[in-house]
């Protein structure tokens, strides 16, 4: 009987070891897009790039970012293969999904994208002036 | 002038300032002058741990030239410091012999005197296989600043068949 118990005790470890180091293997987002900001009425630099968190879950990430400060500026994926500067989203009726805010006109920062968001789709990333309906840079995205 | 007159005139300076005053904060709110020479800086963490990883430096996709060449390069640092190449997407001309090269120059003119061995250059050597992801370690001591492009290129007869721009992570 005790012997029986080792051999569980055993078995259980060997177990949560190879969950663990499978789990380990899987640890690390996975790069689905990348592209480069272009703008030049507003200058507007640098990289967005699309993870796929362990969970899933899609996140946008800027990184060398740059671009100038601006009343109510957001980030939106558009339906569209890339924008021109100060582009009107609404005049177009460009499609758009809201990302949120920007957080700063400088340096790397994360925005979640909505679940079941269509990237083949909304292909494009771009830094929009919500108050004047204008495209500060836009980013196409290309598989990585 | 009477003291009506006079509080009238003062109340409609009152007004009149008040009036302006509501005027310059809506047009302020507007436009966001201060923005002009305010910059706001934020600097986020990556989604994974950076010093744990290989982390991309340079990347691009293949510009197809002669023949259907298509995918991504990028070029990789591992947190040893060593370097390797990857072909991500990539669906590689049709032909044996197909090589990888890590070119000076962005262009088809560089592109083929690389190939021709006119220029420096990194050969990663000949594609391991026809399909999928594929990586080639590169030297350690590769100097990845001197280097524009990733060119596909086959050996008989010599000719560019892809080039790959690269630009920074």
């Amino acid at each position: 009987m005790p012997r029986k118990n080792h051999a569980r005790v055993v078995l259980a470890l060997l177990f949560s070891l190879m969950g663990f180091t499978y789990a380990s293997a899987q640890e690390k987002a996975k790069t689905l897009f990348t592209g480069t900001f272009h703008g030049k009425v507003h200058p507007t630099s640098g990289r967005a790039t699309v993870y796929q968190e362990t969970d899933g879950r899609q996140m946008l990430r800027l990184t060398n970012f740059k671009t100038s400060n601006g009343p109510d500026v957001h980030v939106v994926l558009i339906a569209a293969k890339d924008a021109d500067d100060d582009a009107n989203f609404l005049k177009n009726s460009t499609e758009r999904i809201e990302l949120g805010g920007l957080k700063g006109n400088e340096g790397d920062q994360n925005y979640d994208i909505p679940k079941g968001t269509d990237l083949h789709r909304f292909q494009t990333v771009s830094i929009y002036c919500v108050r004047f309906n204008a495209n500060f840079g836009a980013a196409p995205l290309e598989k990585f | 002038m009477t003291n009506n007159a006079k509080t009238s005139l003062l109340r409609r300076e009152w007004m009149l300032a008040a009036v302006t005053l509501l005027v310059l904060i809506a047009l302020w709110w507007t436009f966001r002058p201060e923005k002009l020479w305010v910059n706001q800086k934020v600097n986020e963490a990556a989604p994974f741990d950076e010093s744990s990883t290989a982390q991309p430096i340079l990347t691009a996709r293949f510009e197809a030239n002669a023949q259907q060449t298509s995918g991504r390069a990028t070029v990789c640092r591992k947190p040893d410091g060593g370097k390797y190449l990857r072909l991500s997407d990539f669906t590689p001309p049709n032909g044996s012999d197909i090589h990888v090269l890590l070119a000076r120059g962005d262009n088809p003119k560089t592109a083929q005197e690389a190939a021709d061995g006119q220029s420096e250059g990194i050969d990663c050597g000949p594609l391991k296989s026809n399909q999928g992801n594929q990586d080639c370690d590169l030297p350690m001591a590769a100097d990845l600043g001197r280097y524009d492009a990733v060119v596909i290129y086959g050996q008989t007869p010599r000719a560019v068949f892809g080039i790959a721009k690269l630009e920074p992570f």
